[in-house]
């Protein structure tokens, strides 16, 4: 009895599928990440009129555990169809695994891809002159976010370069204020926020751009004068008196995504607890609901400060990069799909949308917020030009980038400047 | 075994010492199940002891963080999940432990000690040590040069796949535990059963599980509570990318940690609403639980 | 003599059906029936036929091997029987742990992705890596202070909860209670109360809310009459992140102590961020440990007792004299457990640092470097060196078994 229904089931299963044909309606395509909550939400969006098309039911799951799960799923042979990764590097070393279909299976044409999403981020998907990562959005690391109206009814004017920006704070410190706000705790990556500011540093200082590129394959030693020079400018920000709000105890204790929230509260006197705070784009999401709302306009941006002016500008950023597991009908569908310009629109109309599209010729249009253009467009041309750098932790190996330099990063908040030397130092050490 | 009732050294200084480590065993719960009921920038202005004390508490306190928690997608159905990996993964290890308990207990045969060194060694194994190879074995099975002793099954994403993972991590600890219960049970009984001609299999069915009712419940809700709040295995073996397959636990602590940095509104309500269930269970099992241990760790 | 070869043969047969094919027969049978079930069926059938029939499964196999033996003749019945019944408890244990913990041990002396062999190379690394130090160090730190304190503190409540004429159950359960807790919510709870923000915010952990308002003016950005009042920087106390607190040089304490001796010395260094950690684990697992020893106080004689009470002996002696050398053995069986309950810690670090500001533990460096890292062979090490801590405990167990068997 058992059996025989089994085998109606069987056969009932096997003659729809026939009859379905060479159409996609009705197949599922799986995605996981490490994109949760809002940007979750815009995610699944970008796939609703997509699925409306071609009737491919993208479903996504994102995970606060990705990382490790992935890892278990690819050894279990249980994956999804693509998984979007917040580091290149992944992708790299799951490709080299083995793990990952690579675009040209995926019959992606690459002349359109690399023109749309530059060759610096394509190079960063590749193997052995293989691409295998899909590049995503992108969010822009080097500004700094401030509230205008806080500047002008003290006078301050918007630092341009490094030398201005210390002049400024040594002006807030004088005012019995505290110019910074810096908070880097966060549950298994903290210590990222400090390598964040030492790549921005990397990009402004030495030979710019082509230092920074030799510091990420380790060609340039972390014990280098360059990359020694820099981490005594962080240093000069964390371990300044008064400089940041809370000193090193906020630095290494406030979780990152709180690390703005004394700019938006007052004390006794009406003084905001900090004026300035270096973090990425994405940040606004993290803000409490009342200061979101004023994103772009209460509270908004300036550009990192030029260090070195005879370099040219250069933007750091970071992003999501797929890979596919396979290459089926659907998944290929779903690649090109996500490789278009269209992809982001939905995600970027959004309310609360932080994350930016990649695609240099995104219209930059349908963001819903002014903020989101300007910083779009930053991004864009940062790319056409090749002034775009991608985060230096994220490409190195993960013993450093995700371990030694982050850990040494948080020892060097708490130890002080005289720790430079051996933080560096054991850095070196630990690249593989 | 019972001492009269007359307590001669029931002192207040007892109380005393007790109702302190009561209270500070209660406190950490206080606050935070205070503050599930509170609004979110309720929370963050001012501190719980703070709304006590200026008695603003009394107006905040709602149900709205409960509401807005059972809103996320399918709450039920992670529900559901959780009690179909949940109940397996309890009745299949003490069914298999309990016999197994039996033999070590009551029958003499060879390399019983060996047996059952061997159970009470792989109690150490870490869990964690088990899982890589275990999803390799449920993808590939196992070949012995060449010769596949499991065949490649295909289990990794199914419910079958955690009723074996817990049945395996949960076994040594359940023989363990059952066993000690049933060699506190009296002897003449079972002796008296085999002179009657009864086979093992009836002795095992009709006098020893009856007695054996406490112990089984012990570690029946030990094991519940166990892989009910999980969420390591569940992660693993089920695969949480697929929405349909998570459990409670899982889906909690994407709500709880998430991206909610501060959310602490939805992080308390969340980890009352995933709490409730292990401890409607434990009060209810209580009595079980605890007379299960007396029989399986106090034998002199 | 060819009998007894024959029934030999006839045994080692039957052995094999019993430890091996029976077994194997089951778990087949289940693993395929579900995974055909979980195709064919829509979920809420799913949940619906899995529930009871993947519990029931497994009778079938005990009452198949109930009829079997009786096919055998009498005389080798009980061997076999023996046999039946040990055999699927063996074949699940060596299938889901014996097994994977060898391939683990294998593993270890590989390369990263396992691919070549690198003899000592990753076991060099366990015992050079200066994080790696540091892990040891913890977990050694854990494993002595959270067992000596489960066990000391669940004492205490033992015996004075056995004193009471009444509320002895209300006692227990409220410091069993915890147990029912997932260690995720155990640590979001301990977390609200470590919980530190920057300063101006108000400190919604009670221990920086007491922290920052204490001392007059300080009010912790409190309501008084209408005003919000914040605190003074300059007079009061700062905040503090506590599971960022590596020592006590941030502490106000530390002024005091940096002058001192060898023993303040020693202060100093006290990690504070991993006792707080520990003291999750403590919280959630004195119960476990004053529940067993209640009833090991309990089976006490009571004529024992009262000896003491006439000789007159005070409360501490009998407790030190009769109690606690009566239940030897219940305290050794609780501290086997905490040992290997601590060696398997891993959601308490997980959700809370992730073993950032060296808190890190073995069983999460563990799965770090498997999945942050990708480094297989080390990740194995690590998985080898958890087993290695446990190795005296089996001893120890065994040992004990022994002896237990023998009286």
């Amino acid at each position: 009895m058992r059996k025989s229904l089994l085998m109606t089931f069987l056969l009932l299963t096997l003659i729809l599928g026939a009859c379905g044909g060479a159409s996609l309606e009705g197949e599922e395509v799986t995605i996981t990440g490490a994109l949760i909550g809002e940007d979750q939400e815009g995610f699944r969006a970008n796939f609703e009129s997509f699925t409306e098309e071609t009737g491919i039911v993208v479903t996504y799951q994102g995970s606060d555990n990705f990382e490790q799960e992935i890892q278990i799923q690819m050894e279990s042979g249980d994956t999804p169809d693509f998984a979007l990764w917040p580091q290149p590097g992944a992708v790299v070393d799951a490709a080299q695994r083995g793990m990952l279909t690579s675009l040209e299976d995926l019959e992606i044409d690459i002349d359109a891809y690399k023109t749309n999403f530059s060759s610096y981020l394509v190079g960063l998907g590749t193997v052995d002159g293989s691409i295998y990562g899909g590049a995503n959005a992108a969010n822009l690391k080097s500004i700094v976010w401030y509230q205008p109206a806080e500047f002008e009814a003290r006078g301050y004017a918007v630092p341009e370069t490094w030398d201005a920006m210390i002049a400024l704070a040594d002006q807030i410190v004088a005012d019995g204020m505290n110019p910074f706000c810096f908070g880097m705790y966060s549950n298994g990556a903290s210590g990222w926020l400090a390598t964040d500011w030492m790549e921005d540093i990397m990009l402004r200082t030495g030979n710019g751009t082509t230092s920074y590129d030799q510091w990420v394959t380790n060609e340039l030693k972390f014990e280098d004068p360059i990359v020694k020079n820099a981490a005594s400018l962080l240093s000069q920000i964390m371990h300044t008196e008064n400089y940041v709000v809370g000193g090193t105890d906020a630095i290494v204790s406030t979780y990152f995504g709180n690390a703005q929230d004394p700019m938006f509260s007052k004390d006794a006197n009406g003084n905001p607890g900090c004026f300035m705070h270096r973090q990425a784009s994405f940040i606004p999401s993290f803000w409490p609901e009342a200061a979101q709302a004023g994103v772009g306009v209460e509270t908004t941006v300036f550009p990192f400060p030029v260090i070195d002016e005879s370099l040219p500008k250069a933007a750091l950023g970071a992003g999501d990069m797929w890979g596919a597991f396979n290459d089926r009908d659907a998944t290929k569908a779903v690649a090109e799909y996500m490789l278009s310009a269209e992809f982001h629109a939905a995600a970027a109309a959004m309310p609360n949308n932080a994350r930016l599209s990649a695609h240099t010729g995104f219209d930059t249009s349908l963001y819903s917020k002014d903020i989101n253009r300007i910083l779009g467009t930053i991004i864009a041309d940062a790319l056409a030009a090749d002034a775009f750098r991608f985060d230096a932790s994220d490409l190195m190996p993960p013993e450093v980038g995700a371990g030694s330099f982050w850990k040494e990063m948080m020892n060097l908040a708490v130890e002080g400047p005289g720790y430079i030397d051996t933080a560096l130092a054991n850095i070196d050490t630990s690249w593989p | 075994m019972t001492r009269n009732n007359q307590k001669w050294y029931d002192k207040p200084t007892t109380k005393l010492i007790l109702i302190t480590i009561a209270i500070t065993w209660m406190f950490p719960l206080f606050g935070f199940l205070l503050s599930s009921f509170r609004p979110g920038e309720s929370i963050k202005r001012t501190s719980w002891w703070d709304a006590i004390y200026t008695g603003t508490i009394w107006s905040e306190l709602s149900f709205d963080n409960y509401v807005e928690v059972f809103r996320a997608e399918n709450l039920d159905r992670s529900f559901y999940n959780s009690l179909a990996v949940t109940i397996p993964s309890t009745i299949i290890p003490i069914t298999i432990a309990a016999f197994a308990a039996y033999a070590f207990a009551f029958m003499e045969f060879k390399g019983k000690d060996i047996l059952f060194l061997f159970v009470v060694g792989s109690m150490i194994i870490p869990l964690q040590m088990s899982l890589i190879p275990l999803v390799q074995l449920f993808k590939d099975g196992i070949e012995i040069a060449g010769i596949p002793i499991i065949p490649a099954l295909d289990l990794n994403g199914t419910f079958v796949a955690t009723w074996f993972a817990h049945t395996g991590f949960g076994l040594p600890l359940a023989t363990f535990l059952l066993r000690d219960f049933m060699m506190g049970l009296p002897k003449s009984v079972i002796e008296s059963a085999k002179i009657d001609g009864a086979s093992h299999f009836t002795t095992f069915f009709k006098l020893v599980l009856p007695l054996s009712v406490a112990g089984i419940a012990a570690f029946g809700t030990f094991q519940f509570l166990w892989v009910y709040n999980d969420f390591l295995v569940a992660n693993v073996f089920l695969g949480i990318y697929k929405p349909e397959n998570l459990v409670v636990t899982s889906h909690m602590s994407q709500i709880v940690v998430g991206r909610f940095g501060e959310a602490w509104h939805l992080r308390t309500s969340g980890a009352v609403i995933s709490i409730i269930v292990p401890l409607a269970v434990f009060f209810g099992l209580q009595r079980f639980f605890i007379r299960g241990l007396i029989g399986g760790a106090v034998k002199g | 003599m060819k009998q007894t070869q024959e029934k030999k043969l006839f045994t080692f047969g039957i052995s094999t059906l019993a430890l091996v094919i029976f077994p194997l027969a089951w778990f087949l049978s289940q693993a395929i029936l579900f995974r055909e079930l979980t195709e064919q069926v829509t979920r809420n059938v799913l949940v619906l036929i899995a529930i009871p029939l993947g519990s029931t499964l497994v009778f079938l196999l005990f009452l198949g091997m109930d009829r079997l033996i009786k096919l055998v003749p009498r005389d080798s019945r009980e061997v076999l029987e023996a046999r039946m019944f040990v055999g699927p408890s063996i074949f699940m244990i060596f299938l889901f742990l014996f097994y994977p913990a060898m391939r683990t041990i294998y593993l270890s002396f590989k390369d990263r992705y396992s691919n070549d062999f690198i003899g000592l190379e990753n076991y060099k690394w366990a015992f050079t890596d200066a994080e790696m130090i540091t892990t040891i160090r913890n977990q050694i730190v854990w494993l002595i202070s959270v067992v000596l304190l489960t066990v000391f503190i669940g004492l205490i409540v033992a015996w004075l909860t056995d004193r009471l004429n009444k509320g002895e159950s209300f006692f227990k359960s409220i410091v069993f209670m915890p147990m029912a807790i997932s260690a995720v919510g155990a640590t979001a709870i301990f977390k609200f109360i470590y919980e530190y923000r920057p300063p101006p915010l108000t400190q919604i952990g009670i221990i920086n809310g007491i922290r920052v308002s204490r001392g007059e003016e300080c009010y912790n950005n409190r309501i008084i009459d209408g005003v919000l009042e914040g605190y003074d920087d300059a007079s009061c106390e700062n905040a503090v992140g506590w599971l960022q607190q590596r020592d006590l040089s941030n502490l106000p304490i530390a002024d005091s102590l940096e002058s001192g001796g060898w023993f303040s010395n020693l202060l100093i260094n006290l990690p504070i961020n991993t006792m707080l950690l520990m003291i999750i684990m403590v919280w959630m697992y004195t119960g476990f440990a004053a529940v067993v020893f209640s009833a090991g106080i309990k089976a006490i004689p009571g004529e024992i007792m009262e000896a003491g009470q006439i000789d007159g002996a005070s409360e501490l002696r009998i407790f030190r004299s009769i109690v606690i050398p009566y239940i030897k053995s219940t305290v050794i069986v609780v501290s086997t457990y905490m040992v290997v309950t601590v060696l398997k810690a891993f959601d308490i670090i997980y959700v809370s640092t992730r073993g950032d500001l060296e808190t890190n533990l073995l069983a999460v460096k563990m799965l770090d470097e498997f999945s942050k890292y990708r480094n297989f062979g080390r990740s194995s090490v690590v998985a080898v060196l958890i087993f290695v801590c446990v190795l005296p405990v089996i001893v120890g167990t065994a040992l004990r078994e022994r002896e237990n068997s023998r009286s």
